[in-house]
């Protein structure tokens, strides 16, 4: 039998989880910087802003003290400040003409419509020319003429450079670590689940005492192991006691049957007995033996459906097996006027009982010859079938109607003719063995005779 | 011969005593387990036969601590457990065969036969030979009178296992386990019809057949009838 286990790292959910963590981080990280960006950005430009009103308002009260004249004188006090702080000042004309400041054309196309205009500005300072991004407002004055004040922000952008770049950086870092940190995760988690995955493969291929490792961390993976290994201890101490009553149902059956045995031997060993005494104890001993045959079959289902595991498990050669039965049965079908074949797939391997397996071909053959007339004809087949081995036991004589080959195998279900002589106990305990080995087990018209399939899971043959 | 039976079924061991004695063994009763083990360290029976389930010490366990003990006395457990995986467990514990309750007398007799005479058994030769019935194991020919006889190599392995017990009395059950590794009980004859298939290739046209059938019993290859 297979059991899943995750292909890869990147079919884990661990794998699966930290990557989306990783897309979770990298987000936050983004819209925290984002966000800052944005905040400092407006917070320094509403700095600029109410710079330039307060400078706007103060030459517009020159204007009104003082006039053009006073306006002008201002500016060009101020004019001499620009290499440090940066502003620019211009009066014109109704028509845009400059009257005063260090721009020395209007940069606009008429009176601007936003409240901030913005433009670019070419300066040339000692050694080199460089163009200044500018933030500007414009004001008319009472007589028409325009006034504009305007700040340098090429220190903003750089600013709002740099900060775009460290957020790069930031969230390319970010997600580096959460991506190490969610590999490492992963890679821990999927060990610690691959350690339970691999105990309960083990488990359940056989090793019952197995269970599964408590690393001693009391966290939610020891909690998990402790409890599951508390299930399983109560699983292998529940399988202990059905073994244990089995055995000494087992026990209290075949003793009086032993000596029942023993005291029938012990008479037809007297050295005084009576001929006609002889055959109805032989005749008795034959019911004996009937009824030991039976018990065991009985027995055999009992344990079987107890859900006790499958002992002595190995890889069995089922070709190799079926090959066998047909050349232990083939005589005794010639004797009976039957053709007994077998058509079999080479290296079919199955896991299971040998012993089992070899009872199951032998009750569906041992049912074939009690019921097909002398003429017929039995063939054991072995196919492979994808994942399954298909064993089948097919006859050509009288069948079973339909209604009878449903629910064969299994318990309470009887088969009408074939049931007497045995026949339907052999075919629950076929139906037990099937089962025990996870097979499918399943009767079939011959058209005509009858069919028996088993579909058995396939092992892979032996290295 | 001297046989150690150790068996708590009182009822039961009363008649394989009386059995075995009739047949000419020497047998001592152990009706408990820690009785049986203290007697069969002592170590003067050439066989034991032990119940698989014994109060307070169990069959296993006296086969167990009678091979730590160094001793090779061949062991021969009975089972009224006898599932598929019982029988491995047994063998596995260093018992030498198994019998699962009920079995009739004369499968137990024809078991000890064979565990005793594998004890003086020489070691294993190439060639067998009973009469003038000659099989030559390494090149697998059979001959009867000098005249070859063509056999399966099933027929071949039923043919080795006879005459390797020649003159030994061996059970249908025998066979099934030593020839086919079969351990259960096939309802139809299969093996009495292979043994009458081996039968008519080696005594067929011979005035004197070797292969006998023992009424209730099984089967015995020996010269004289």
């Amino acid at each position: 039998m297979r059991w899943p286990r995750p292909r890869g790292l990147f079919q884990t959910t661990a794998f699966r989880m930290s990557m989306g963590y990783t897309l979770l981080v990298t987000l936050a990280v983004g819209v925290t910087l984002g966000t800052t960006y944005l905040l400092t950005q407006r917070i320094l430009r509403d700095n600029v802003d109410l710079i330039i009103t307060t400078e706007l308002n103060s030459l517009q009260d020159q204007y009104v003290l003082r006039g053009t004249h006073g306006v002008t004188a201002e500016i060009n006090v101020r004019i001499d400040s620009w290499g440090r702080i940066g502003s620019v000042y211009m009066l014109a004309s109704p028509r845009f003409k400059r009257i005063a400041g260090n721009v020395t054309n209007w940069p606009f196309d008429g009176a601007p419509r936003e409240r901030w205009p913005e433009f670019r500005i070419e300066s040339i300072e000692p050694g080199q020319r460089s163009v200044h991004p500018v933030r500007a407002a414009v004001r008319q004055l009472s007589n028409g003429d325009w006034l504009l004040v305007g700040t340098d922000m090429s220190q903003d952008e750089r600013y709002a450079q740099a900060f775009k770049t460290a957020t790069l950086w930031g969230m390319g870092l970010s997600v580096l670590v959460a991506a190490i940190a969610g590999f490492a995760f992963s890679f821990r988690l999927s060990r610690r689940v691959g350690a339970v995955t691999e105990t309960c493969v083990r488990i359940m291929s056989g090793e019952r005492s197995r269970r599964l490792p408590v690393a001693g961390s009391r966290d939610e993976f020891d909690a998990l192991a402790v409890s599951v290994n508390r299930v399983l201890d109560r699983l292998e101490e529940q399988s202990l006691t059905l073994r244990a009553t089995f055995d000494s149902v087992a026990h209290d059956l075949r003793a009086p049957l032993q000596r029942l045995r023993g005291r029938m031997d012990a008479v037809l060993r007297l050295a005084d007995l009576q001929p006609e005494l002889r055959e109805p104890v032989e005749s008795a001993l034959r019911e004996v033996d009937r009824l030991q045959r039976t018990l065991a079959t009985l027995l055999q289902i009992a344990l079987a459906e107890s859900g006790a595991p499958l002992a002595a498990v190995s890889r069995v050669n089922l070709s190799a097996l079926v090959g066998e039965l047909v050349e232990l049965f083939e005589p005794v079908a010639r004797e009976r006027g039957l053709a007994l074949t077998g058509h079999t797939d080479a290296g079919v391997f199955v896991e299971g009982n040998r012993q089992l397996l070899a009872q199951l071909i032998s009750n569906l053959v041992e049912n074939a010859l009690k019921f097909v007339p002398a003429g017929g004809r039995i063939e054991i087949g072995l196919e492979r079938h994808g994942a399954l081995a298909h064993l089948a036991v097919s006859d050509n004589g009288p069948g079973v109607p339909a209604e009878q080959r449903r629910g064969a195998g299994e318990p309470f279900t009887r088969i009408g003719p074939r049931a007497d002589a045995g026949g339907g106990l052999g075919l629950l305990l076929v139906g037990a063995i099937a089962r025990l080995h996870h097979a499918v087990f399943a009767l079939e018209d011959n058209e005509p005779g009858l069919r028996a399939l088993i579909e058995l899971p396939l092992a892979a043959p032996p290295d | 011969m001297h046989i150690l039976l150790i068996e708590d079924d009182v009822e039961a061991a009363k008649f394989l005593i009386k059995g075995l004695r009739e047949s000419g063994y020497v047998v001592d009763h152990a009706a408990g387990g820690r009785e049986g083990l203290e007697r069969s360290l002592a170590g003067k029976f050439d066989l034991i036969i032990t119940d698989r389930m014994l109060p307070k010490i169990d069959g296993l366990e006296i086969i167990r601590q009678l091979r730590l003990a160094g001793l090779a006395t061949p062991v021969l457990v009975l089972s009224a457990l006898g599932s598929v995986d019982d029988r491995i467990r047994g063998l596995k514990a260093g018992g030498d065969d198994y019998l699962t309750k009920p079995f009739a007398f004369d499968e137990l007799l024809a078991r000890i036969e064979a565990l005793l005479r594998r004890r003086t058994r020489a070691s294993e030769s190439t060639h067998l030979e009973v009469a003038d019935l000659q099989f030559d194991l390494l090149t697998r020919r059979v001959t009867r009178s000098g005249r070859e006889i063509d056999l399966t190599a099933r027929e071949q392995k039923l043919l080795e296992f006879l005459m390797r017990r020649a003159g030994q009395v061996v059970t249908r059950m025998m066979l099934l386990e030593g020839v086919w590794d079969l351990h259960f009980d096939p309802q139809s004859n299969v093996v009495d019809v292979h043994i009458s298939r081996l039968r008519q290739a080696v005594d067929r046209g011979s005035d004197r057949p070797l292969i006998h059938t023992v009424r209730g019993a099984g089967y015995v290859l020996r010269e004289e009838p």
